[in-house]
């Protein structure tokens, strides 16, 4: 129920795009860009259906999101988020010195969190308010 | 029989790079509403229909009071904001990329007034690409050229089918051109990125490189170009037969073409990717003519680089602090800053930081006063103190903005922005005016 060393990474997808000019408050959005793609053989090894939310965890932080499988794998051993909040819970904001924080490539483990709650896009950065 | 809807031909679409500038938008006369939108991508159709008044839009200025972002007037709004960037002893000018020229040059003068930092999207997406250019250079093109002349053309750690959607059609794929009369058939398309990417499923050759080791791949294919033999089975995942065939292929083009995205610019190595990539295109000059080209995001980010460089001399990440610009992106980025909590204030215009930076610098972004120039809410705007409505340039204002090859269009106004809503430009210079007051000049 749990997956250890996997890679993250993030980018656009065009659903996550679509979203964010729908309205990023929207529930839409959450569907577009609070999800994290499998590879199709790491995923069963979860053992849970698609759309289960997971909590993902790096070394800078950790988010729920839902489950899904990649339509671009297969991928073994890499987890993909699109860009946007969800994403940004997890990213190294180290920039090596260049200004760019690390966005790809980060180390993550994943754990099936059957009752986890996946918060909206307002919800997740209003926690970072006032903390 | 009575016309219902006003059409707008030729109109551009502001939402990434690719700036297609084909779009036909119909508006509702009674409603002055976007009712259709032709020849848009998915993305671009939305963010036109999006335009329209609804419950995610922002229609007057609004001030945070006893926690409630409150209805204020325009001048007691820019009073509040022109106060908050007057009294911050560290601020930051963020965002610009979504706006038009003019707007990123009102910010550029405001910047200086205040002695703040000044900085663009590509901070977080191609900043490594700028200071990779600055230091090698880079042979480029117009993406006409591309189209009518690629034979060959490379994705590295980018998917336009996504990001891009009518990249392809109209510059580096399916499009017919003068050279290429027969369109797909005619190029030969390769995708180098970890995920088998929708992009990868249409190309002829997909090289698939292990994440943060594109650096070893580039590398390599530039050893094995100058006839290197290579003592290894494989490289970042790649085996060596495959580099060689790619090198073979890469040689015998007429017209190549390398675009790359954020796979490069935001994994490890970040400006060094890209230099070196920088070199193998140059490199492969000597056997044809090859040529790179960044992927930009927001349609006006190469605006933002173009506007801030001609008025301080640096594309982003520009310190005013001690009256004159100064530039060290590792230092003066915003995200770095941020990290560091060393700003005061910010002012973000046309973008969402909120979600768009790692979670600790958006921590620190919420503990200080924030003010947004933003049409739309968002998980920046909503937790702003100050929210000053904007309308959509390239939708509800004119203006000029950069297409990823540097060309410049012109946006067209296709209607009236909603509600009190007033341009980038104006509301900047509106502050600009204030700040001025305040500080005696």
């Amino acid at each position: 129920m749990s997956l250890d060393d996997l890679i993250l990474l993030t980018g656009r997808t065009i659903n996550q795009g679509v979203a964010l000019e729908g309205g990023k408050a929207s529930r839409e959005n959450v569907r577009a860009a609070g999800i994290c793609a499998f590879d199709a053989d790491d995923f069963k090894k979860l053992d849970c259906l698609v759309g289960t939310p997971v909590k993902v965890i790096t070394d800078f932080g950790e988010v729920v999101v839902y489950s899904t499988i990649s339509e671009e794998g297969p991928h073994p051993g890499i987890i993909f988020i699109p860009m946007g909040p969800w994403a940004n819970q997890l990213v190294n904001p180290n920039s090596q010195g260049c200004g760019t924080p690390i966005y790809k490539g980060i180390n993550a483990k994943v754990e099936v969190v059957k009752n986890g709650k996946v918060l909206n896009a307002l919800e997740l950065i209003g926690n970072l308010k006032n903390v | 029989m009575v016309e219902k809807v006003r059409t707008v031909t030729d109109v551009c679409c502001p939402f990434c790079g690719t700036l297609c500038d084909d779009l036909e938008i119909d508006i509702d006369l009674k409603t002055d509403q976007v009712v259709e939108v032709r020849n848009g991508c998915q993305i671009g159709t939305k963010k036109f229909y999006a335009s329209n008044p609804s419950e995610h839009r922002f229609e007057k200025p609004l001030i945070k009071k006893n926690g409630e972002l409150t209805e204020v007037s325009w001048e007691e709004a820019i009073d509040k904001a022109a106060d908050i960037l007057v009294k911050a002893q560290r601020p930051l000018l963020y965002g610009f990329s979504s706006t038009e020229c003019e707007a990123q040059s009102r910010g550029v003068e405001l910047a200086e007034l205040l002695n703040a930092i000044l900085d663009n999207t590509a901070s977080v997406c191609h900043g490594p690409s700028l200071l990779a250019i600055q230091d090698v250079g880079a042979s480029l093109a117009t993406l006409g050229e591309i189209k009518n002349r690629a034979d060959t053309v490379i994705f590295w750690g980018s998917n336009p089918v996504h990001a891009h959607p009518r990249h392809l059609s109209r510059y580096s794929d399916f499009i017919r051109g003068y050279f290429r009369t027969d369109g797909r058939n005619d190029r030969y398309i390769i995708v180098v990125d970890p995920r088998y990417t929708h992009t990868a499923q249409i190309a002829d050759k997909y090289i698939k490189v292990k994440p943060n080791e594109d650096y070893e791949l580039i590398q390599s294919i530039r050893a094995v170009l100058r006839g290197t033999d290579l003592d290894v089975k494989e490289v970042a995942g790649v085996p060596i037969e495959d580099i060689k065939e790619l090198v073979e292929r890469l040689k015998s083009a007429n017209f190549g073409v390398l675009f790359f995205g954020m796979g490069l610019t935001q994994s490890l190595a970040h400006h060094r990717n890209i230099e070196t990539a920088i070199r193998l295109v140059t490199e492969l000059n000597d056997y044809n003519k090859f040529i790179l080209i960044p992927m930009r995001g927001h349609y006006n980010v190469a605006g933002a680089n173009q506007v801030f460089a001609w008025n301080t001399g640096y594309a982003y990440s520009i310190d005013f602090s001690r009256g004159y610009p100064r530039y060290n992106p590792g230092e003066f980025s915003s995200v770095q800053l941020l990290m560091r909590d060393e700003v005061d204030a910010s002012l973000v215009v046309a973008s969402d930081p909120g979600s768009n930076f790692p979670a600790g610098a958006v921590k620190n972004l919420f503990k200080h006063p924030l003010i947004a120039i933003e049409p739309h809410k968002t998980p920046t705007s909503a937790f702003a103190d100050v929210v000053l409505p904007a309308a959509i340039a390239g939708i509800e204002c004119e203006g000029t903005a950069y297409r990823m090859d540097k060309v410049p269009l012109r946006l067209r106004k296709v209607k009236e922005a909603p509600g009190e809503s007033l341009s980038d430009k104006e509301i900047l210079e509106r502050i600009i005016e204030k700040v001025k007051g305040k500080l005696g000049e």
